[in-house]
């Protein structure tokens, strides 16, 4: 560690509560890992009591770790396609729980690079329009961009064609878009805009999709939600694997202020550490007041009491794409976009077992056949099992790749369409290990605050992982009581939403879980 | 006041009053460990949960604030969920007595009959030795209520005990687990008497190895200061030797709060070098037991001697910390009005 740099660097940093992570990745760029006398100093510098930034620092995974770290990415699908091999095999690595590109799978960064090299693969929707790309904030204009920010529709309009294309927050808990924007200019004073640029729940690639290939469309979205919601103040909450996401958004931050469409307008980047649960809103509202990403008791909800306490809209980044569609051309025609009776557009990540992994735009109402048809190139391998929108979404048999992916659609197998990540595995990969990794992740995961969800996914993984070799260490009838208590009680989304891959996976390979069954009946004799 | 209904009954409540405490006065005991009257509601440990009617899931009674109208049952099915927390936290405790202190995560285990299915294979935390000689610290019976780290930030205001880590890994440490004596802890034992599970323990041998609840209390009022608060002596029954200090929360003025010195430092009671007599030197130099009167008169001359050979200015009075706010009063009336000198002190004062 270089002391005079470091202690050059910090006394130049803000002391505002709300900048901690922020110096916190600067003192880890510029200077190194954070050890205890870096926290301390910056502790000190801050006027924040050490022990609240020793908390902060040992919270997420990588402040700690240095920047040029080699990271093996050891998610489902990674594991899949051999990432303990890879992870045993390369020098020095360590093993991060997802990174984000499990298109690459499996997907390995070194530093700020990732692993040989990113490739998109996607198509031109209706909607989003990732297929070309835009290289600057001219081909943006060019392409019909910047048009609804350069003559706003009114608040009420803009919440009425949100409304009418049925358009819901697309990071997977699926809440009405129109209503959040209403319930949030409803509330007095001050409001912030906060874009959730968080994306890690295994699979799930559409965002970064977004931020790489259209980060002005992003940007447009935004300014659009600040300034219909009178929000001088809006920043982005990007995870820290992103690093091209982070350059695009800058960059195109830059292009809109340059061009004089962010005057009164303050957007900011705000740069995640590592840490899932970052994701959920409100424990990234708390991270960014500087604390550790624990998620807060809910109600009050952000759009009521958010950031620094005041009314925020926080938006998922794909949610936030489809808006200036909508408004130009109408929630009605966005509606029309979907099909077997479902609403809209969206954007598919669609990873594993196929042969053009990718983001794709479809309809909402496609089903995962079709998307690996039309867009995927088919299957590679004989589907074992798909999970259909994200690790907490569920783990289904191969009947299901028939189903619509909607929620009425996957309501019979006990699922949801989560975050739309779409992830096929091939019969060579165990139903049973998925779902050891799927609890593994979550358990890594959990924030650790409540009780159901720190407790019961590490116990559920070690069941998992026991019964692979045959093993019952807990009851069937357990088994259920504890995923009652996880769903039921847990504080967030985390916890309540582990237990569903759980059940799917009981309910479509009973073989595997037989063992389960017969430690019930020695229990009950 | 509002009214609401409580398990079928009309009940009323302050506005605002947390559920668990309208309950409570209306004799409904919800269970719960990460919560403190202290401490600003956290709703981590879910044991207090509760349905309210209208609420997608169940709500956490210490974080819930009454509300006109709203209809809650503590009992029914919801109570399952007590039980199956309570095997989920078993499933860790590895440890449940490091120190004697009482353990509210067993004594819910036994009243709900909650045992753990197995041990978590990853539930064994590194283990932690301190070097102070006050508080011991077992990671192996801590549940990361987090109601110490809390204590030391909400209430005590500095920065002792960190809630380190995520997920399976987390644990509560001195900060960046360094000895307390290196933090800015000032022992004061806080942490350990809001700890529910007993993992915070006074470290001394004879306060350790009794179980607390078998001790003797006898209240009484802190000598150390003149602030007043109000501990509990707890005694070995048999020995009836002081062997630890407590207080509780709804002794005023401290609110159950100590110092490191009312905590911890009541050693001197059972001293073998403690004065418990007066004292007069005698002829032969050596002091001799005697009674009050005799010890004051003694006193008395041997300053009104020095007053006739050398004036009044020549005495000093310096008074104790020990003593209240009167007591000082009285002696530096004694000091002006009775000796007539202006030399009065109070080891406070500096």
């Amino acid at each position: 560690m270089d002391v005079l740099r470091a202690t050059a660097l910090i006394a130049e940093l803000p002391v505002e509560r709300t900048r901690l992570l922020d110096n916190l990745g600067s003192v880890r760029r510029e200077v190194g890992p954070i050890t205890m006398e870096l926290s301390d100093a910056l502790a000190d510098h801050m006027n924040i009591r050490r022990g609240e930034v020793h908390e902060v620092v040992s919270f997420y995974s990588f402040l700690q770790v240095p920047t040029d770290a080699v990271r093996v990415c050891t998610g489902p699908v990674c594991d899949c396609f051999g990432a303990r091999d890879l992870l045993a095999s390369t020098a020095g690595a360590i093993e991060v729980a997802c990174l984000g590109h499990c298109d690459l799978a499996p997907a390995m960064t070194h530093g700020d690079e990732i692993v040989p090299d990113v490739t998109h693969s996607t198509n031109e929707g209706p909607a989003v329009g990732l297929g070309s790309g835009d290289a600057t904030l001219t081909d943006y204009e060019a392409r019909g961009g910047l048009a609804i920010l350069r003559e706003l529709p009114s608040l009420e309009r803009a919440v009425a064609e949100l409304k009418a294309s049925g358009l819901t927050g697309y990071g997977g808990a699926g809440f009405p878009t129109g209503v959040k924007w209403e319930a949030v200019s409803r509330e007095p004073g001050r409001r912030y805009v906060v874009v959730n640029a968080d994306e890690g729940e295994p699979g799930t690639i559409k965002d970064r999709y977004v931020m790489e290939l259209r980060p002005h469309l992003m940007v447009e979205a935004t300014l659009i939600a600040m300034r219909s919601l009178d929000a001088s103040e809006g920043y982005i909450y990007l995870r820290e694997e992103y690093a091209q996401s982070r350059a695009r958004l800058a960059g195109a931050i830059e292009e809109f202020r340059a061009a004089g469409l962010m005057d009164g307008l303050s957007l900011e980047l705000v740069i995640g550490a590592g840490a899932y649960i970052a994701g959920e809103e409100t424990a990234m509202l708390e991270s960014m007041e500087g604390r550790r990403a624990m998620p807060r008791l809910k109600p009050p909800f952000p759009s009521q009491v958010g950031y620094l306490g005041r009314p925020t809209l926080i938006q998922n980044v794909e949610t936030l794409a489809h808006i200036p569609a909508i408004l130009r051309n109408g929630g009605e025609w966005w509606a029309a976009l979907g099909t077997r009776g479902a609403s809209g557009s969206r954007l598919w990540s669609l990873t594993g077992a196929v042969h053009r992994p990718g983001c794709y735009e479809a309809p909402n109402g496609v089903t995962t056949r079709e998307l690996v048809e039309e867009f995927g190139g088919g299957f590679t391998d004989d589907v074992g099992a798909v999970v259909p929108g994200g690790a907490a979404s569920g783990i289904l048999p191969p009947a299901a790749l028939d189903a619509p992916l909607t929620r009425d659609g996957l309501r019979e197998y006990g699922a949801g369409p989560g975050s739309a990540a779409v992830q096929v595995f091939p019969t060579s990969y165990s139903p049973l290990r998925l779902l050891a990794e799927t609890m593994r992740f979550f358990a890594e995961e959990s924030c650790q605050k409540c009780t159901p969800c720190r407790i019961g996914n590490r116990a559920l993984h070690h069941v998992f992982e026991e019964l692979e070799t045959g093993e019952a260490v807990m009851t069937r009838e357990k088994v259920d009581e504890w995923l009652l208590a996880m769903e039921k009680t847990s504080i967030c989304g985390l916890g309540q939403a582990s237990p569903f891959p759980v059940r799917n996976a009981m309910t479509h390979w009973p073989e595997f879980f037989a063992p389960l069954g017969e430690a019930n009946r020695a229990a009950r004799s | 006041m509002v009214a609401f209904t409580l398990d079928g009954r009309s009940a009323s409540a302050p506005e605002g009053e947390l559920l668990v405490h309208a309950a409570a006065r209306h004799g409904t005991f919800i269970p719960t460990l990460c919560h403190d009257d202290k401490l600003d509601p956290y709703g981590g440990c879910r044991m207090c949960v509760v349905d309210v009617e209208g609420a997608p899931r169940p709500m956490p009674a210490c974080a819930t604030r009454v509300a006109e109208g709203m209809v809650v049952s503590t009992n029914g099915p919801i109570t399952e969920f007590q039980r199956t927390l309570t095997e989920m936290l078993l499933s860790e405790h590895l440890n449940e007595s490091p120190g004697g202190r009482p353990n509210e995560l067993r004594d819910l285990a036994n009243e709900l009959g909650a045992e753990a299915p197995f041990i978590l294979p990853d539930a064994k935390r590194e283990e932690y030795d301190d070097r102070n000689q006050l508080m011991g610290y077992d990671p192996d019976a801590c549940i990361l209520c987090a109601r110490c780290v809390r204590y030391t930030q909400e209430v005590m205001q500095c920065s002792a005990l960190s809630l380190e880590g995520r997920g399976g890994h987390a644990r509560i440490v001195p900060t960046w687990e360094l000895s307390w004596l290196d933090t800015e802890c000032e022992l004061c034992g806080g942490c350990l008497s809001v700890c529910p599970t007993g993992a915070i323990y006074e470290k001394f041998e004879e306060g350790t190895k009794q179980p607390e609840r078998q001790l003797e209390q006898v209240r009484t009022t802190c000598t150390f200061c003149g602030v007043g608060c109000q501990i509990d002596l707890n005694l070995d029954p048999q020995t009836k030797h002081i062997v630890k200090v407590t207080s509780k929360d709804e002794y005023l003025p401290n609110e159950g709060n100590l110092c490191v010195k009312g905590r911890f430092a009541f050693n001197f009671v059972h001293h073998p070098d403690r004065l418990t007599q007066p004292l007069v030197r005698g002829d032969d130099g050596e002091l001799h037991p005697t009674t009050w009167e005799h010890a004051i008169e003694t006193a008395a001359a041997g300053l009104k001697k020095v007053i006739a050979e050398h004036g009044p200015q020549s005495v000093g009075f310096l008074s104790s910390a020990r003593l209240t706010n009167e007591e000082n009063y009285l002696i530096q009336k004694l000091a002006r009005t009775g000796v007539g000198t202006n030399s009065v002190h109070s080891c406070e004062s500096t």
